[in-house]
C-alpha cells in the first residue's frame, strides 16, 4: 500500500520524467498480472490517473490493460466494471465486448455488476444490438426495481439515437413498456411510460398503413395511466401524448370527455370501443391535477394534439380557457403559449364567450401572461364586427391599466388595423370623431388612447391604397404622435418611412367639407404644403414623385427610380455636396418637414387661447415639445432647425401661459410671483430667440419680430409705471425693424402690428405712457395671432460646448489664494461668426464677475461654421478660502435692441447672451 | 384463509359507516359512525354483532377513523366510554384535531337544542381522545405483532385518510370518503400501489361522472355574483368544516380578482375554531395553498368580515355561510325564514341534502313550505344546487380500482341502486369480484397466504441471477410465433427461466421447489424406488 501511495504521489508530481512514469507503469501492471489479490482498485485507479497526468503513455497502458482482460473479467464481479470502467475513461470512447463477455456481466449474480452493465450498455458498452437489445428487455423483469428502471431508460436512450429496421424487436421493446406501465414501483412506471411513448411512435411510423392504428393504440396505452397516483408518471404521460403525430379524432374528443361518448356507426371503429374507456377524459383530469407541473404539461401536449383535428383544437380550447385563470403564472403562461401555437397553426377559433374571459387575461398582473396573451391577440382573426370591438376596447382598457405595456398594445393594435380593414372601417368615423373632439379640446386629451387610436386608424389602409372612411386628417394627428407610434411599424417600415406614409396618405386626399380657412379644426398636410416645403430643398422631390406615382412609401428605398431621382436632384451642386446628400438620402428634409408640419398647427389652436382654453392648447403644445426633443438627427442642420422650433414652441407655451394668467387676472400672490417669473422667462427666451440663431429669411423675421412685440405688450400689462418707459423704448425699437422690413418687403402689416404702432407713437408724445391701462393692451392682443410659417435649413442655431477637463467636485482643480489660477476650457464654438465677440463669464458666488474676451483668431475652424479650442484661462480674484465653485459659461455680445449697455469696465459693452448652459468649476487650495 | 368483511354501517345506505374486518386472525374496525338521519338506537351501529357479550377489547384489535366527518365518527365515544372499548384508536393529526371539536358540537345540539338525552358528555369526549393515536401520512404502525397499516392521503375533507393494512400476506385498503380529483384547498387522494386481497371503497356517487370542476365553479361563482350585483343576499347553508373552507377560499379568490367588496360572513362559531386549525394544518392541503403560504395563509380570508346578529337584515348585498348545511334548524333555517320571501335572494345548497329537511324539500323548488301547521315560508328565492362535492364520482372509483387492482372489491357508503350499477361495471370491464353487502351482513374474500416450502440448490442458484436462455430460432419458427410474442428477435429468442419452478411434495409431506431441470432427475428416483 505503502508502495502505491509513494506511486500515486510520483504520477501527480507534474515534473516526473516520462521515464520514471513508464517504470511505474510496468510494475503496476506486473503486480496487476502477478498478484491480483493485491489492491487491484487502487492499481486501476493509479493506471488512469497516470494516463491522465501522462497522456502519452495512453496507448501503452490500454494495451498492457487490455491484455489483462481474461484474468479481470472472468468471473464477472466489481472488479470487472471497475476494468471496463478504466479502459473507457482512458481511451475516451465506449469499449467493445464480445457476446460471450458481455452476457456473462449481465447474468453475474452480483446486483451491482449488473446494474452498472444496464447503465452503460450502448452507451460505454458496445455490443452487437442484436444481442443488447433481447438482453435490455430481459433485464426489465428483474426482481430489482433499479435495474428495471435503468433497463427501460437504457431503452429509451438507445431509441432516441438508433434507427431500427426490425419491427419484431420494436413490438418486444414496446411491449416491455406496456408491462411495465403496471409496475409496482414509481420509478419504473416513470420509465416505462417514456418507453412506450417513445417506441409506440417509433411501431406507429413502421407501416404507414398501420401508423394510424398504432398511433391510436399508444394514446390509448398512455391515457389509460393519465391517473397514476405517481406525480412524475402524469408528466411524463403528457409530454408523450405531445409526441404524437397521428391520433384520431374520435378518441381526440374521447379525451376530453370522462364519459363514453357514442359516435355514430359509421364512424365508430372497433379499436375506438376498445380503447375509449381508457381514454375517456384523459386531458380533462391532467388540467384538474393538483399538481402545476402536470396542468403546465398537458398544454405543452395540446400544443401538438390540437393540429390533429380542428374540432379537438375547438373542444381543447374550453380547456385552455380554464387553464388561463390558472392560479399559477406558468401554467397560464403556458396555456397562452399554446394558444399562440394554435393560432399559428390556424386552429386557434375565439369566440365571443371565449373572448370575454380571453380579454380579461390582458389584465393580469404578471407582465410576461400579458404580453404573450397580446401575442395571440396579435394572430386572432377576428370573426365578426362585435368581436373586434371588444377587442379593441380590451386593449384599450389594458393600456390604461398598464401604461408601461404602450409600445407593445400599440404593436398589437397596427397589426389588428392591418389583418382587419373591413371593421375598422366600421368603427373609423367613430374613432375620427373622438380624436377630433380631443385634439380640439372638447373633451379630456388621453394622449395614451389618442395614439392608440391613431394606429388602428392609420395601420388599417395599409396594405392597401385605398384609406376608406378614414378621414386624412387622421394621418395627421398620427404625424404628432410619431416618436411614440413608430415602433407598432418597426416590423414593416422605419420611422421616417412612416412619417413620409402619413403625410402622403393625409395629403393624397382632401375632402372638401375641411374647411382651410376657417381656423377650426386640424389641418392635414395638403399637397400644396408639402410641395411648399419641398421647394426649399431639392432633395424634398421625392416626396412629390411618390405623390404623383401614388406608390407606398415602402417601396421607395428599393426602387430604381429613387436613386434616379436623388441623382436629378442633386446634379446642381458640387461634387462634396452630392457626395453628402448621398449619405443622407431624406432624413434630414423629413425632419424640416416634420418640424414645419408642427409649427403650422399652431395657427390653428390660437382661436383656443382667445377663448380661454389654455390648458387644451398647453397640452397639444407639450406634446409636439415631447415629439420635437425626441427627433434625433444624422447632421446638423435640421437639428438647428429644431432647436430653433423647440424655443418658439417654448415662447408660444411661455406666452399661452402668460395670457391664461392675465385673463384670469387674479391677484392672488403667489400667482402673480409665477407670473412674474414667467414673464421674465418669455423675455429671456425672446431675446434667446433673436440672438441664439441666425440666416433668418426676412419673413422669418418679421414673424418672429412680431412674436417678441407680443411679449413685451404682455410685459406692459403687469408692468409697473416706472418700467413701462424701458418697455416702450425696447418695443420701439423692434416695431422700427419691422416697418423697414416691412417697407423692403413692400408687405402689409398685420393689424396686431399697425395697432401697436398707433401706440407707440402716441405713447411717445405722451409722458412715460402712463395713460395706458392693461384693459387697452387686451384689445392688441385680440389682435394677434400666430402666422403659419415655414423654416428652413438655412436657420443657424448659435450655440457653444464648453468642458472643463479633469475636473468634479472629488478632482478640484488646485489655487493658491491671491494668484491666478488657470482654468483649462475645451470650447467649441457653432454657427459664430468671427466679427461676433464672445466672452467668457467666471461668476463666484460672492456675486463678483470675471469676463474673459474669446479671440475667435485664435480658434481652429473644423468645418464651416464650427470653430474650436482649448484654453487655459485666468482667474485672478482667487479668494482666501480652501476651496470654492466657480460658474463658467460663454456668451455672445448681443446687439440685438441694445438698449441698456452693459459697460463694465473692461468687460462686455453689449449684453451678454449666454450660449450654453452654466458650468462648475471646482476649486481647491493647494496645501 | 379469508379475509372477513362484517358491514355494521353504511352498507347499502350512507351514513354511519363502520366496517370490521377479520384479516388472517385480526380485527380492525374501520370507521365507528352514526347515522344522521335516524333519532332511535338505529343511529349508532349494532356492537352486538362484533361480541356478544360485550368484550370488545378481546376481539378487536383497534379501531381506525378515517376522517372527522360524523358519520365516520360520532358512535366512537359511545363505543369507547358506553360500551367500553379499551383498545387503541388510530387516526390522522388533523382529525385528531378537528375531532372533538365535531363531538362536542354534536352533543351541544342533540343535549341542548333537542332536549334529548346525553348518549354522553364533554368528558366522554376528552377521555376518548385520550385512548387516540395520531399518525402521520405514509407511516407505517406496526399496531401488534402481525398487524400494520399506513395511512394515505384521501382528499376529501382536511385530514382524511386511507387506511392500509396487512396482517401476514394479507393485504386490505380501507378508503374512508376520498375524492380523486383536487378542489381548492385539497389535493387528490394519493395512494401507493400495493398488492391488495381487498379493497373497501365508499360509492357514495357510483353512477355520477362530473365534468371539468372549473365549470362547475364558474357556475357557482356566476350564480353567486349575479345576486350580489343585484343587491341581493346570498345564503350558503353549509357545515363549518371543509365545505365552508373551500367555498370561501372559492369565493375570496373571486372576490380579490374582480374586486368585489360585497361583504362575506361566517356565522358559526365552529367554523372560526376550525380556521385556527386550517391555518395550522397546512401540510395536509394542496399544493396551490402550501406554494402560497409563505406569502399569504389561504385560510386568512381577506374578504370575510366579522358576523353579527344585526347583518341579518342589514341592507345591501352579503353572503352569510350559515350552519347546518341541510337547512335542518339552527342559524340556516332562521336565515332562510327571513330571506326566503324575497326574490333577489340565492340560496345555494349543496349537493347531497338528507330527506326531510329543507335544504331536501327546497330542491323541487316548491312555492311555500309548510315548517309547521302554524308556520309556512313563501319560497320567492333563486336556489342554485352546488355542484361540487368532496366526494369522488364513478370515473373516480374505477380509476383508483384500476391503480390499485385489487383481487376483491367491497362497496360501502352508497345507496343500493348506485352500488349496483358500480358493482357491474367494476366486474364487467375489470373481471374483479365485487360485493356490496348491506348492514349486518358479512362478507368473507379469500386471502393470499404464502407457504413455506423448501427450496433445491439448484433452484436458488438460478433465483439468484437472471435466468436467460439464449435461444436461436429459424426463421421457420419464427413465422409461427404470433405478434404477441414480444421478445423475439430474429435467430435470438431471450426466455425468463425464472417461472421454471415445480412444487413437489416428498415423503415428509414438506413441500419442496426445484427447478424444472431437477424434475427429471427427481421422477426417474421415483421411478427406481417404485
Amino acid at each position: 500500500m505503502q508502495t502505491l501511495t509513494s506511486m500515486m504521489n510520483e504520477i501527480r508530481n507534474p515534473s516526473t520524467p516520462k521515464s520514471t512514469a513508464s517504470s511505474i507503469l510496468k510494475s503496476l501492471t506486473h503486480s496487476l498480472r502477478h498478484a491480483p489479490g493485491s489492491h487491484p482498485s487502487q492499481i486501476l485507479k493509479l493506471i488512469s490517473d497516470l494516463c491522465f497526468y501522462h497522456p502519452s503513455l495512453a496507448q501503452l497502458a490500454l494495451d498492457s490493460l487490455q491484455s489483462l482482460a481474461p484474468q479481470l473479467t472472468d468471473p464477472p464481479s466489481q472488479l470487472t466494471i471497475e476494468y471496463l470502467d478504466t479502459l473507457v475513461y482512458i481511451s475516451g470512447r465506449p469499449v467493445e465486448l464480445d457476446d460471450i463477455l458481455f452476457t456473462s456481466i449481465c447474468l453475474s449474480p452480483s446486483f451491482p455488476v449488473r446494474l452498472w452493465m444496464v447503465r452503460n450498455s450502448g452507451y460505454r458498452v458496445m455490443v452487437r444490438p442484436e444481442l443488447l437489445y433481447p438482453l435490455l428487455m430481459g433485464m426489465t423483469k428483474e426482481p430489482y426495481p433499479c435495474v428495471r428502471e435503468e433497463s427501460l431508460e437504457a431503452l429509451v436512450r438507445l431509441g432516441e439515437s438508433a434507427v431500427f429496421e426490425d419491427m419484431s424487436l420494436v413490438k418486444g421493446c414496446y411491449g416491455c413498456g406496456v408491462q411495465l406501465l403496471s409496475d409496482n414501483e414509481d420509478c419504473v412506471r416513470i420509465s416505462a411510460v417514456r418507453v412506450v411513448a417513445l417506441w409506440g411512435l417509433m411501431l406507429a411510423s413502421f407501416n404507414a398503413d398501420m401508423e394510424a392504428y398504432w398511433s391510436n393504440e399508444v394514446f390509448a396505452m398512455l391515457c389509460s395511466v393519465v391517473r397514476d397516483m405517481n406525480m412524475k408518471v402524469r408528466i411524463e404521460v403528457f409530454n408523450g401524448l405531445g409526441k404524437l403525430k397521428i391520433v384520431s379524432k374520435e378518441l381526440l374528443m374521447q379525451s376530453l370527455s370522462k364519459r363514453v361518448l357514442v359516435f355514430d356507426q359509421k364512424s365508430t371503429t372497433e379499436q375506438f370501443v376498445l380503447l375509449a374507456s381508457n381514454v375517456a377524459g384523459a386531458l380533462v383530469h391532467g388540467v384538474e391535477d393538483e399538481f402545476f407541473e402536470v396542468r403546465k404539461s398537458v398544454c405543452q401536449s395540446l400544443r401538438s394534439l390540437t393540429i390533429l383535428s380542428v374540432e379537438f383544437a375547438h373542444g381543447a380550447l374550453n380547456l385552455l380557457m380554464d387553464i388561463i385563470n390558472d392560479y399559477k403564472v406558468d401554467v397560464r403562461l403556458e396555456a397562452l403559449e399554446t394558444m399562440h401555437h394554435m393560432a399559428i397553426n390556424h386552429c386557434l377559433e375565439l369566440q365571443e364567450n371565449y373572448m370575454h374571459k380571453f380579454l380579461d387575461v390582458l389584465e393580469d398582473n404578471s407582465s410576461k401572461v400579458r404580453y404573450t396573451a397580446r401575442k395571440i391577440v396579435r394572430l386572432v382573426k377576428l370573426r365578426d364586427h362585435l368581436l373586434f370591438k371588444s377587442t379593441i376596447d380590451g386593449l384599450l382598457k389594458n393600456l390604461d391599466s398598464y401604461p408601461q405595456d404602450e409600445a407593445d398594445i400599440f404593436s398589437v393594435l397596427s397589426h389588428i388595423g392591418r389583418n382587419h380593414k373591413q371593421f375598422v372601417d366600421l368603427i373609423a368615423n367613430e374613432i375620427a370623431d373622438e380624436v377630433k373632439a380631443s385634439f380640439e379640446g372638447n373633451r379630456e386629451f388621453n394622449s395614451a388612447r389618442m395614439a392608440a387610436l391613431l394606429v388602428l386608424s392609420i395601420s388599417a389602409p395599409f396594405l392597401n391604397a385605398d384609406v376608406g372612411p378614414i378621414p386624412p386628417v387622421m394621418f395627421s394627428f398620427a404625424v404628432t404622435f410619431l416618436s411614440r407610434i413608430h415602433c407598432a411599424f418597426s416590423d414593416v417600415m422605419d420611422r421616417e418611412t412612416l412619417l413620409e406614409y402619413l403625410i402622403q396618405k393625409s395629403s393624397s386626399m382632401v375632402q372638401p367639407e375641411i374647411n382651410i380657412n376657417e381656423g377650426e379644426g386640424q389641418y392635414p398636410l395638403v399637397k400644396d404644403d408639402v410641395q411648399n416645403v419641398a421647394s426649399s430643398e431639392t432633395v424634398h422631390s421625392e416626396i412629390n414623385i411618390n405623390n404623383v406615382e401614388g406608390q407606398l412609401p415602402l417601396s421607395k428605398y428599393n426602387g430604381k427610380n429613387v436613386a434616379d431621382n436623388e441623382m436629378v436632384g442633386s446634379e446642381m451642386k458640387d461634387p462634396n455636396e452630392v457626395g453628402r446628400q448621398n449619405k443622407r438620402p431624406v432624413h434630414d428634409s423629413v425632419v424640416l418637414t416634420y418640424i414645419n408640419y408642427i409649427l403650422m398647427k399652431l395657427p390653428n389652436i390660437w382661436p383656443k387661447v382667445q377663448s380661454c382654453s389654455a390648458d387644451e392648447v398647453l397640452c397639444s403644445l407639450r406634446h409636439w415639445k415631447k415629439e420635437l426633443s425626441s427627433l434625433t438627427f444624422d447632421s446638423s442642420a435640421p437639428a438647428d432647425a429644431a432647436a430653433f422650433a423647440l424655443l418658439y414652441l417654448q415662447i408660444i407655451k411661455l406666452v399661452v401661459e402668460v395670457w391664461d394668467h392675465l385673463v384670469q387676472n387674479t391677484e392672488v400672490v403667489s400667482r402673480s410671483v409665477e407670473l412674474e417669473h414667467k414673464l421674465e422667462n418669455l423675455d429671456r427666451k425672446a431675446k434667446e430667440l433673436m440672438s441664439h440663431f441666425v440666416g433668418f429669411s426676412e419673413e422669418e423675421e418679421f414673424y418672429i419680430l412680431e412674436l417678441i412685440l407680443l411679449t413685451y405688450t404682455l410685459r406692459l400689462c403687469r408692468a409697473e409705471i416706472c418700467s413701462r418707459d424701458f418697455i416702450f423704448k425696447r418695443m420701439t425699437i423692434i416695431y422700427l425693424r419691422i416697418e423697414s422690413l416691412l417697407k423692403l418687403r413692400s408687405d402689409v402689416a398685420s393689424a396686431f402690428v399697425v395697432e401697436l404702432g398707433t401706440l407707440i407713437r402716441e405713447s411717445s408724445t405722451f409722458i412715460g405712457g402712463a395713460s395706458c391701462s392693461s384693459l387697452t393692451f387686451d384689445k392688441y392682443l385680440k389682435l394677434f395671432s400666430p402666422k403659419r410659417f415655414m423654416i428652413r435649413e438655412a436657420i443657424r442655431h448659435r450655440r457653444a460646448e464648453l468642458s472643463i477637463p479633469n475636473n468634479g467636485p472629488d478632482y478640484p482643480l488646485p489655487f493658491a489664494p491671491g494668484l491666478t489660477a488657470a482654468i483649462p476650457c475645451d470650447i467649441t464654438l457653432h454657427n459664430i461668426s468671427s466679427n461676433c465677440r464672445v466672452w467668457l463669464r467666471m461668476c463666484i458666488n460672492d456675486g463678483f464677475t470675471q469676463h474673459v474676451y474669446l479671440n475667435l483668431e485664435s480658434f481652429v475652424v473644423v468645418s464651416g461654421e464650427v470653430r474650436k479650442t482649448s484654453y487655459s484661462l485666468p482667474y485672478y480674484r482667487t479668494p482666501e478660502v480652501d476651496s470654492f465653485k466657480l460658474k463658467v459659461c460663454i456668451g455672445l455680445e448681443s446687439l440685438f435692441e441694445n438698449v441698456s449697455p452693459v459697460q463694465e469696465h473692461g468687460g462686455p459693452k453689449c449684453e451678454l447672451v449666454l450660449l450654453c448652459k452654466e458650468k462648475i468649476v471646482y476649486l481647491s487650495k493647494v496645501l | 384463509m379469508a379475509i372477513e368483511t362484517l358491514i355494521l354501517g353504511a352498507g347499502q345506505e350512507v351514513g354511519k359507516s363502520c366496517v370490521v374486518v377479520n384479516i388472517n386472525g385480526k380485527r380492525i374496525m374501520f370507521d365507528c359512525g352514526m347515522h344522521m338521519g335516524v333519532l332511535d338506537h338505529r343511529r349508532y351501529p349494532n356492537f352486538s354483532l362484533i361480541s356478544p357479550t360485550g368484550d370488545f377489547d378481546s376481539v378487536l384489535s383497534c379501531i381506525i377513523i378515517t376522517h372527522f366527518h360524523l358519520d365516520h365518527l360520532g358512535a366512537l365515544v359511545y363505543f369507547t366510554e358506553v360500551c367500553g372499548f379499551r383498545g387503541p384508536i388510530y387516526m390522522t393529526y388533523p382529525t385528531k384535531a378537528l375531532a372533538p371539536l365535531m363531538l362536542e358540537d354534536y352533543r351541544r345540539v342533540m343535549s341542548e337544542r333537542r332536549g334529548e338525552e346525553e348518549q354522553f358528555n364533554s368528558d366522554h369526549i376528552a377521555e376518548c381522545m385520550k385512548k387516540v393515536i395520531a399518525v402521520d401520512l405514509r407511516q407505517t404502525i406496526q399496531v401488534d405483532g402481525d398487524l400494520q397499516i399506513r395511512a394515505y392521503y384521501a382528499g376529501h375533507v382536511l385530514g382524511a385518510a386511507m387506511f392500509h393494512a396487512k396482517v401476514g400476506d394479507s393485504e386490505m385498503v380501507y378508503t374512508g370518503d376520498y375524492n380523486m380529483t383536487p378542489d381548492r384547498h385539497l389535493g387528490a387522494a394519493q395512494i401507493n400501489r400495493l398488492q391488495l386481497d381487498l379493497l373497501i371503497t365508499e360509492s357514495t356517487y357510483g353512477t355520477t361522472i362530473r365534468d371539468s370542476k372549473y365549470a362547475r365553479e364558474k357556475e357557482f361563482l356566476d350564480a353567486v355574483h349575479k345576486c350580489v350585483s343585484a343587491g341581493g343576499k346570498v345564503l350558503i347553508p353549509t357545515f363549518g368544516l371543509g365545505r365552508a373552507q373551500e367555498l370561501c377560499i372559492l369565493l375570496d379568490d373571486y372576490w380579490e380578482r374582480m374586486n368585489l367588496k360585497v361583504p362575506i360572513y361566517f356565522s358559526a362559531g365552529l367554523t372560526k375554531q376550525a380556521n385556527v386549525y386550517y391555518k395550522m394544518l397546512i401540510n395536509w392541503t394542496s399544493q396551490r395553498i402550501k406554494d402560497s403560504y409563505p406569502t399569504h395563509n389561504a385560510f386568512d380570508f381577506k374578504n370575510v368580515c366579522k358576523y353579527e346578529r344585526s347583518v341579518l337584515d342589514a341592507p345591501g348585498p352579503c353572503v352569510l355561510f350559515a350552519s347546518p348545511g341541510m337547512i335542518s334548524g339552527g342559524l340556516s333555517l332562521e336565515v332562510f325564514k327571513r330571506w326566503a320571501p324575497f326574490e333577489n335572494t340565492l340560496v345555494a345548497l349543496p349537493g347531497y341534502c338528507l330527506p326531510g329537511t329543507v335544504g331536501n324539500i327546497l330542491m323541487s323548488k316548491p312555492p311555500k313550505i309548510e315548517l309547521d301547521p302554524n308556520t309556512q315560508i313563501d319560497v320567492r328565492c333563486q336556489v342554485h344546487q352546488l355542484a361540487f362535492s368532496p366526494h369522488t364520482d364513478s370515473k373516480g372509483i374505477m380509476d383508483l380500482i384500476k391503480f390499485l387492482s385489487p383481487k376483491h372489491v367491497v362497496l360501502v357508503h352508497g345507496e343500493k341502486p348506485k352500488m349496483v350499477s358500480l358493482k357491474e361495471k367494476i366486474q364487467t370491464t375489470m373481471g374483479i369480484p365485487c360485493y356490496h353487502p348491506a348492514n349486518n351482513e358479512t362478507v368473507s374474500v379469500p386471502s393470499t397466504g404464502y407457504v413455506k416450502a423448501q427450496a433445491s440448490d439448484a433452484f436458488m442458484e438460478r433465483c439468484l441471477k437472471p435466468n436467460f436462455k439464449l435461444h436461436k430460432c429459424s426463421s421457420e419458427e419464427l413465422s409461427i410465433k404470433t405478434l404477441s410474442d414480444k421478445n423475439i428477435v430474429p435467430e435470438l429468442q431471450v426466455i425468463n427461466e425464472k417461472a421454471a419452478l415445480v412444487i413437489v411434495e416428498d415423503k415428509s409431506k414438506k413441500l419442496k421447489v426445484v427447478h424444472s431441470d431437477e424434475v427429471l432427475v427427481l421422477l426417474g428416483e421415483k421411478k427406481t424406488e417404485d
